[in-house]
């Protein structure tokens, strides 16, 4: 790599913006803007500074239908959210996935959409977190803030999470770095664990590093859990890690005095899914008899936590929800869309700022293939490669406003910078021009038969 | 207009201490997990997905050291990834990470795709690590987004051979649409 020299030619700073990349949502960015572009960014990590200076070669601009001949063409909106309202319209079982890097402002009129066709809702989570909230479900949720670990917290343990390539800033900002009021001198105040089978760049930065074996993970929170309720280990070997370690762990995780544990999709994409982070919740609980700790997932996208609270707070459940009977339903397995997908079941599918292209296994994918898929996006991305129907939304964060919420529950507003470009619409528009459509189309809404308890006495 | 510089030609990977091309085996059985790393997100995230950048940030993947001496393979040789769940042919190069004999690394994409394991065992989510799979060495060249999508969804192409799609005019690096007014406004 070269060095670059600054960029001093611009016509104004816009200070203090969101960066719309992972769940830190750091709100301390400084937009250098020329023309209407964002030229450079300071203050953010690569990831967020190469996301806000996007590459306009693939940025969706007009609204596009595939032609005849399987070509995308470029159409005016009108025609672009007819096609695709009746798409919708016309649909037994849709899916509408993804909701997770655009505003909760939109996601209000995507649940009325949902919920008056009777579609499956669901978000990213159900890729990467899902079975987090699902153990939030079994096991509790001993969350705490992010400001609160920047003041107080002493340990500081990463779990199948590389902080350094997913979230670059965490560990500046918020968690081990930074001084805070009850830990001034920064860095040297905490003591930093990292467990993952691999030798990670957050492991390279870490006091500890402790390599259990692929998939052991389960296996090793339950030895710490006997060792902290007095047990005596009976192996000399747990998961790959000699049981003297293990003691030795939990001597330090007692004697922390705010310790706070961050887990990412390492645990949650191996064998035993949500049971990892049961037990890894249950680990936070036995400690607290000790000491004062906390854990917070490493959620990915900057308002992928905001779809879960938003649904939670709306219909009872966080992420897949089924409004296909006219009530709201979740199960596991049955309403989440990896599942649908393979089962073959939907039959129209609206992608709003997500990439199942990108993401979802080849298995799942497959049958977006044989079907009608809508996009909402920025980008062309390889969902559009899939898609029938394109329609340009605009950038949250950047060009638009639009409330988020950061990895720990936290909403944060996340400011315009900059106008979008001329023929972009909002997200939020789009999906209530969408929702008006579809409700000329069909005019029933779908909802639930009278529920009669004894049918044959009536 | 001078924009700052997030692009990158290729992640940045380790020299190899001593390049063989002549390998002991054939194909090596390992465990393939996926993931993502800062060269994948700042590259899917620009939105440059259909660049050669996001082939060779995604693309790839990343092998201990004497693993790729066993197969015989340097850095960015290609080589063809196989399991239970389809096969794609990826760059090779050594991993920031190793030692970690017997496991191999692919960021995910479109790529990873391919070969990981859509098995959610009723929990919402595929299983996108700890995959069994071989790898070995091959002549095939590593496609491009567009093209990888089109050789294995086959949605909008009329030829259902593999081979013959693989080998058809690639899409480019440039959005291909019909119209005119998306590169006037740009």
């Amino acid at each position: 790599m070269s060095y670059e020299p600054p960029i001093t030619d611009y016509d104004e700073i816009v200070e203090n913006c969101t960066c719309a990349f992972c769940g830190c949502n750091c709100d301390d960015l400084d937009y250098l803007v020329k023309n209407g572009h964002v030229v450079a960014v300071r203050h953010a990590c690569r990831l967020g500074a190469s996301k806000i200076m996007e590459d306009m070669d693939q940025r969706l601009i007009v609204p596009m239908v595939r032609g005849e001949n399987g070509e995308l063409e470029e159409v005016d909106w009108d025609t672009a959210l007819d096609t695709a309202a009746e798409y919708i319209a016309n649909s037994i079982r849709p899916v509408f996935y993804g909701w997770s890097e655009t505003s909760t402002e939109c996601m209000k009129e995507g649940i009325e959409l949902g919920e008056y066709i009777g579609a499956v809702l669901d978000n990213q989570a159900t890729i990467c977190h899902g079975p987090s909230l699902q153990a939030v479900q079994n096991a509790g949720y001993p969350i705490q803030t992010l400001g609160e670990v920047k003041n107080r917290a002493d340990m500081i343990v990463y779990s199948g999470s590389n902080a350094m390539n997913s979230h670059p800033r965490h560990m500046g900002r918020y968690s081990v770095f930074p001084r805070g009021y009850f830990r001034q001198r920064g860095r040297f105040d905490r003591t930093v664990v990292t467990m993952d089978p691999k030798f990670s760049d957050t492991a390279k930065m870490s006091d500890k590093w402790i390599g259990f074996e692929q998939n052991g993970d389960y296996g090793f929170y339950n030895a710490i859990r006997a060792v902290l309720k007095g047990k005596k280990l009976t192996q000399n070997v747990v998961s790959g890690i000699p049981a003297e370690d293990i003691y030795e762990l939990v001597e330090e995780m007692k004697n922390a005095e705010f310790g706070v544990l961050f887990f990412g999709l390492g645990l949650t994409h191996t064998l035993s899914k949500q049971r990892n982070i049961d037990i890894a919740i249950k680990m936070v609980m036995d400690l607290n008899r000790f000491s004062k700790w906390g854990l917070t997932p490493m959620r990915g996208h900057f308002n992928v936590n905001g779809f879960n609270i938003f649904m939670a707070y709306e219909t009872g459940f966080a992420f897949g929800v089924d409004f296909a009977r006219g009530y709201t339903r979740y199960m596991l397995g049955e309403t989440n869309t990896i599942d649908l997908l393979v089962r073959k079941e939907p039959d129209c599918f609206l992608v709003i700022a997500a990439d199942p292209g990108a993401h979802f296994p080849n298995g799942a994918n497959q049958h977006l293939a044989d079907i009608p898929v809508i996009q909402i996006d920025i980008h062309w991305g390889p969902s559009t490669e899939l898609a029938d129907v394109v329609l340009p939304g605009s950038f949250i964060g950047v060009e638009c406003a639009g409330t988020s919420y950061r990895m720990d529950g936290v909403p944060i507003y996340m400011k315009k910078a900059i106008d979008k470009p001329e023929t972009c619409r909002d997200d939020e528009w789009i999906v209530r021009e969408l929702k008006e459509r579809v409700m000329k189309l069909r005019e029933e809404p779908n909802v639930a038969p009278k529920y009669v308890p004894n049918p044959a006495a009536e | 207009m001078h924009y700052a510089n997030t692009y990158l030609d290729k992640p940045v990977v380790g020299d190899l201490e001593e390049a063989t091309t002549e390998g002991t085996e054939k194909v090596l059985h390992c465990m393939l997990n996926t993931g993502s790393d800062i060269y994948q997100g700042a590259c899917k995230k620009r939105g440059s997905t259909l660049k050669e950048e996001y082939k060779n940030v995604s693309g790839t993947c990343y092998m201990d050291p004497r693993d790729m001496a066993a197969l015989g393979v340097k850095n960015w040789d290609t080589v063809l990834v196989k399991t239970d769940y389809g096969e794609v042919v990826v760059n090779a190069a050594k991993s920031r990470d190793a030692p970690h004999k017997g496991t191999v690394f692919i960021c995910k994409g479109p790529w990873a795709n391919t070969v990981v394991s859509h098995e959610t065992y009723c929990c919402s989510d595929p299983t996108y690590k700890g995959v069994k799979c071989t790898v070995e060495k091959t002549d095939r060249k590593v496609l491009l987004m567009a093209d990888l999508m089109r050789w294995v969804y086959k949605k909008y192409v009329d030829e259902t051979d593999d081979d013959v799609i693989e080998n058809m005019e690639s899409l480019g690096e440039l959005p291909v649409y019909k119209g005119r007014k998306w590169e006037e406004l740009k």
